[in-house]
């Protein structure tokens, strides 16, 4: 199976957010109540029913007075995820065939850590205390169907398709280096910037935090490294020097 | 107690040693399961959200014990004399088959060592288990919790192994001071003769 991703588009976006409708009509999400708060974006943040949102950034100048940026922020679904390295639950997150990264709710024991492994501050928790984001739909794109948000866009803001066919495609449409080609492994949702990634609210190079790298790299194989070489060494004392004997049998030994 | 006995541990250590220690086993083997996700152990725990609350009370079964421990251990511990230095300097005697190693207290100068080095260790582990348990959405707390947690958890791996092995194998007659609590006079004379002299006998 080839890793499928999705291209999103800012400068196409019209800020309908019918994609945040489209994604909570498929995955059965209850809408909640919003407050004008006098922008485009709302609600204001990612929640548990909420999977993606469109974030919106105004950047007025001298040259251009009306400059609006609508980006979709959800999970990323990159190849090598902070959340998967330091879920201590196995198949609470896991890897679907097109690369989408998935959860399964019965699995996940709420604790958390998938909120500190992410790059991109994406996972929520829901009343259950159960993880909560984008999934890619992975059980539309398991049956070769678009996600929900890719086949609702009216501009073809958020496109969906074969990740490298895409990438060939922006790249013969002008677009030097996509967001996200190659950090953390590739991510799975790839961003057509313009102009600089922060000024669409992104990070320059998302990364793993530091402390999860240095654990899941040092620190976790020198938990068996040293439970073994303890075990080891007491063996070797053990043939080598044998139990401590008091001054009486050393000389009897002798 | 027969004549020939004396008694090392009371009730209460002995107790409070177990409690730690059966407590720590159960924070290892399940700690090992969510490192490299063990599914086999769902078969001990029932599933992994049981065991993270199994785990979690576990460690406030260990933190509790360990605490207890000062009262047993610290003071001890903490008086460091000459002897002391000639022993770590004679590598307590295990690394030579004529064993000779200065007078000792109630503990030896490594049990006095081994001791400090726990306390630390189980803090640092207790302390940042309870941070990665009940404030999990901070996130500047949990990458610093989440380091010591997991240095504290290879410390520990890495020590009580060892220290197993010095309490049986090595040393033939401690183990029953964590059981029995009484050790034989001739035994005690030689072993910890300090503490011998201490008490008069």
């Amino acid at each position: 199976m080839t890793r499928k991703s999705l291209i999103i588009s800012p400068e196409l976006c019209i800020g309908c957010r019918g994609c945040q409708t489209a994604c909570k009509g498929w995955n059965q999400l209850p809408a909640t109540k919003t407050v004008n708060k006098g922008t485009a974006e709302n609600p204001p943040d990612l929640t548990p029913n909420l999977y993606n949102k469109i974030r919106y950034v105004e950047i007025p100048s001298a040259s251009n007075p009306v400059r609006w940026l609508f980006v979709s922020q959800r999970c990323m679904h990159c190849d090598d995820a902070g959340c998967m390295k330091i879920c201590p639950a196995p198949g609470a997150l896991f890897k679907t065939e097109e690369g989408a990264v998935a959860f399964n709710k019965d699995k996940c024991i709420g604790c958390k850590l998938c909120v500190s492994g992410c790059p991109f501050n994406i996972p929520r928790y829901d009343e259950k205390d159960k993880i909560s984001k984008c999934h890619l739909c992975s059980d539309r794109i398991a049956e070769g169907l678009a996600p929900a948000c890719a086949k609702t866009c009216p501009t073809g803001a958020i496109a969906y398709g074969d990740r490298d066919t895409m990438i060939g495609k922006a790249q013969s449409a002008g677009y030097q280096k996509l967001y996200g080609e190659a950090d953390l492994g590739g991510l799975g949702i790839l961003y057509a910037f313009k102009d600089a990634p922060r000024v669409y609210g992104m990070d320059e190079h998302p990364a793993i935090p530091e402390a999860v790298v240095f654990w899941h790299k040092t620190l976790k194989p020198l938990a068996y490294w040293g439970l073994g070489g303890a075990v080891a060494v007491s063996l070797l004392h053990y043939i080598a020097f044998g139990s401590k004997k008091d001054e009486e049998e050393v000389k009897k030994d002798e | 107690m027969s004549n020939n006995m004396v008694k090392k541990a009371n009730a209460f250590e002995i107790m409070n040693h177990w409690a730690l220690a059966i407590s720590f086993f159960i924070l290892v083997i399940s700690g090992f399961g969510f490192l490299f996700h063990l599914e086999q152990l769902n078969s001990v725990f029932g599933s992994f959200s049981q065991m993270r609350d199994i785990h979690n009370w576990a460690g406030v079964v260990f933190a509790v014990s360990l605490f207890f421990t000062i009262f047993n251990y610290l003071p001890l511990a903490l008086s460091i004399s000459g002897d002391d230095i000639t022993w770590i300097f004679k590598g307590g005697g295990y690394f030579s088959k004529k064993a000779a190693v200065p007078p000792q207290d109630r503990l030896n100068t490594g049990q006095k060592l081994f001791y400090i080095f726990i306390l630390l260790a189980g803090m640092a582990i207790s302390a940042s288990g309870f941070v990665i348990w009940l404030m999990p959405e901070v996130k500047k707390w949990i990458y610093l919790s989440f380091l010591a947690h997991n240095i504290g958890f290879d410390l520990m791996v890495i020590a009580i192994p060892l220290h197993i092995y010095l309490g049986t194998l090595a040393n033939p007659g401690t183990f029953r001071i964590m059981v029995y609590g009484t050790v034989p006079i001739e035994w005690a004379k030689k072993r910890h003769a300090k503490w011998v002299q201490k008490m008069g006998i």
